[in-house]
């Protein structure tokens, strides 16, 4: 039990430490705003969290501290130039809507940083889907005169790209503030698989669904472009990471995980597809939730049946082994 | 006494027919978003559900279950007719954006599932008496989600601007309704339980004396 | 691909999550998940049959006694409701008392009557749609939409009903924050 205890709180360490590199980009481009955003948005998701423990009677342990995660993931989901009374809102209802009615760290059932984005999404569509260009940094109480719209948002709509690979892999493009560095996500990646902190079936479902169908259905002329835009685009690599594997969420077995990921990257794929919206991933993320619950209901039965299989056979070889030796006796 | 007291209030608090029971959330979730709607709501299904009730008293009780809510339904369902023509005169403006839920409040689960569960199991009387704090309990929690949800999604109270820094726009969509009624649920069942809780060690603390 | 987009063209047009339609049945059968599922499929017999016969009563109906649409709608799921408790008495009285209680719960309620409502205002608006296979076609949807709320619910019927979660949310406000949250993201979706 503690040994599961003590990884938790590593995979954790490990994450925090994925999204802080992220968040260091985000100041690279965006200047103190960006850090400012991701500082006030931690700070109020342990506030909630600590408050809603109490108020539930329960201790806040270094186990709660999930809630920093969730709430730097969704700061870097946001544009660097968001009102702060729109992130403390979220940062909020994140906690204590999606999370702490629930149970809490102990009885997940949405990502809390995808429910998060959602809400801002559907209250306040516009402030959040137009984002500062990079490099155009302000201070903390100030804002830039021009907000443009996403990449993802011009990919969506006409399938081409006017940005170099090396920008796009250093995430220089309009764009969530701290979901776009791709080559950082793609390290994140590789390190948290290896280090289990991740669901590695859950992320190589998301993407190879995602790849599979920018491939065979592409949104660009060209296909391998269609799959390398696909999955920039659109927070697909970020929420894959951060959102799809969050082990608290996709079901445990990688074979379960992937077929959860695989169909929510498809969903999602064909949503922006059909309709152009954009982040359409962390939507369908939040839709496809009972899929997951069923899955690790699913998998939880199984692992009953084959419990109780085994010590029916280990019932059925010891009773052989004493009738063999009561017969030997005879 | 005392607990015969408290069973006619049921209705309004410890037995909430929608914060306790969950029944007639419908016309909240959707309409209860402004405080117009929310009147006009009220004045139908406080009409609505009180006439039918008392109608409804007089089907013979020895017909068969099915039949009793037929007949209990179709009642329900003429009496909204002469509500509506009314409501169309008072409140023109709401009715068209409550839409179906005004003819949905005739089939409301306090006419169709609890005259036979409750209200007919009490003498007339004092049916009245319970069945006028169930429909009052339903016009409180109505007027409450519709002042909150109207203030901190539009910024008006009854249509009149206030000084609400930051609109919540989804607090007026139906997932804002599902939501906050949620919220306002568990702290209802909250207030009800510490409520009972310290009745009860009153109690005890009496008892020991 | 195509079926991906209908089903969430599907969803989108979900009544209880997009209009609340038959929330209360729903937390009423959310006694246990087998009911659950059980008064879903009732109401989807309900929802295809009663269009069926709301097709009729708005065909029938002259415009002058439109007012009286939801007394003649209640008479026909009235009608609908005796002829489903008839059939099921004489068919197996074993399983008429193992169905009884999903039809009482699902014959008069706002999932029937909304849907019923609902086809009838699309058909006013739209001529096109004053077609028995339409309104059947619709009563069908929503019934399913139905099915498909209550199998969202009972994905997460555990974990909502479960000690982990505060004694003050357990069960149904828990199950409104969730469906809430579905409902949340559907939206996002149009």
């Amino acid at each position: 039990m503690r040994k599961a205890v003590k990884k938790d709180r590593l995979a954790w360490l490990d994450i925090m430490i994925t999204l802080l590199t992220l968040e260091l980009m985000a100041y690279f481009y965006y200047g103190t705003r960006a850090l400012f955003t991701a500082l006030l948005c931690m700070t109020v998701s342990a506030a909630a969290e600590f408050i809603s423990l109490r108020i539930m009677h329960r201790r806040f342990t270094a186990d709660d501290l999930t809630c920093v995660s969730d709430g730097l993931i969704l700061a870097l989901m946001l544009p660097a130039f968001i009102d702060y009374e729109i992130v403390v809102i979220a940062a909020v209802f994140m906690i204590v809507v999606a999370k702490c009615i629930f149970g809490g760290r102990r009885n997940m059932i949405f990502s809390p940083a995808a429910v998060g984005y959602i809400f801002i999404l559907t209250s306040w569509g516009k402030e959040l889907l137009t984002y500062p260009a990079p490099h155009d940094r302000c201070g903390i109480f100030s804002k830039p005169d021009t907000l443009v719209d996403s990449a993802s948002h011009i990919f969506n709509l006409s399938g081409k790209l006017n940005y170099s690979d090396f920008e796009l892999l250093l995430g220089n493009f309009s764009g969530p503030c701290g979901s776009v560095s791709v080559l950082l996500l793609v390290v994140a990646a590789v390190i948290l698989i290896l280090r289990r902190d991740i669901s590695a079936g859950a992320f190589i479902g998301s993407i190879s669904g995602t790849a599979i169908l920018a491939y065979l259905a592409p949104v660009s002329d060209i296909r391998v472009d269609s799959v390398r835009y696909s999955l920039i685009m659109n927070m697909v690599l970020f929420a894959s990471i951060y959102i799809i594997s969050d082990r608290r969420i996709a079901p445990r077995r990688n074979y379960y995980a992937f077929f959860y990921g695989f169909f929510t990257a498809v969903f999602a794929y064909i949503i922006v597809l059909t309709t152009a919206k954009e982040n359409a991933v962390v939507i369908v993320s939040v839709l496809f939730t009972p899929i997951a619950l069923s899955l690790r209901t699913l998998e939880r039965s199984i692992e009953h049946i084959r419990r109780k299989d085994e010590k029916a056979r280990e019932e059925k070889a010891l009773a052989a082994d004493d009738t063999e030796v009561s017969a030997d006796e005879q | 006494m005392s607990s015969k007291k408290s069973h006619i209030f049921d209705g309004l608090l410890s037995d909430n027919t929608v914060l306790s029971s969950l029944m007639v959330i419908s016309p909240i979730i959707i309409c209860g978003e402004s405080l117009k709607n929310a009147v006009a709501i009220i004045y139908a299904f406080s009409i609505i559900t009180f006439f039918s009730v008392m109608l409804s008293s007089f089907v013979p009780k020895k017909l068969p279950y099915a039949v009793k809510i037929i007949i209990y339904a179709l009642i329900s369902s003429l009496v909204c007719v002469p509500v509506k023509l009314a409501a169309e005169n008072f409140y023109a403006e709401s009715i068209n954006r409550i839409g179906i839920y005004y003819p949905l409040l005739a089939v409301n689960s306090l006419i169709v599932v609890q005259t036979e569960a409750k209200f007919f199991c009490m003498k007339k009387l004092r049916m009245t008496a319970s069945l006028f704090f169930y429909i009052l309990g339903f016009d409180a929690v109505i007027l409450i989600t519709a002042f909150i949800r109207e203030l901190f999604a539009y910024g008006t109270i009854n249509s009149r601007m206030v000084d609400v820094n930051r609109t919540i726009g989804g607090l007026a969509e139906s997932f804002g309704g599902f939501i906050f009624l949620g919220i306002m649920c568990g702290i209802y069942r909250a207030i009800r339980s510490r409520i009972s809780h310290s009745s009860a060690k009153e109690d005890n603390d009496v008892s020991d004396n | 691909m195509f079926l991906i987009t209908d089903f969430i063209a599907f969803l989108a047009a979900n009544l209880i999550l997009t209009q609340a339609l038959g929330t209360s049945t729903l937390f009423i059968a959310a006694g246990n998940r087998k009911s659950l599922v059980a008064t879903a499929s009732v109401i989807t017999i309900f929802t295809t049959f009663g269009s069926a016969s709301a097709y009729i009563t708005d065909r029938l109906l002259p415009v002058k006694y439109t007012d009286f649409t939801l007394f003649f709608y209640t008479l026909a799921v009235g009608i609908l409701y005796v002829i489903f408790l008839s059939a099921l008495f004489f068919y197996s009285r074993e399983k008429f008392d193992k169905a009884k209680k999903y039809i009482h719960v699902s014959a008069f309620n706002c999932a029937v009557m909304g849907t019923l409502l609902t086809i009838n205002g699309r058909a006013a608006a739209d001529s096109s749609l004053m077609h028995l296979g339409r309104y059947m076609l619709s009563g069908i949807e929503a019934g399913l939409g139905f099915i498909v709320t209550a199998l969202i619910l009972t994905a997460a019927y555990k974990r909502l009903t479960s000690s982990k979660v505060p004694a003050s949310f357990r069960g149904f406000p828990a199950m409104l924050v969730y469906l809430g949250i579905i409902s949340m993201a559907v939206y996002a979706l149009k």
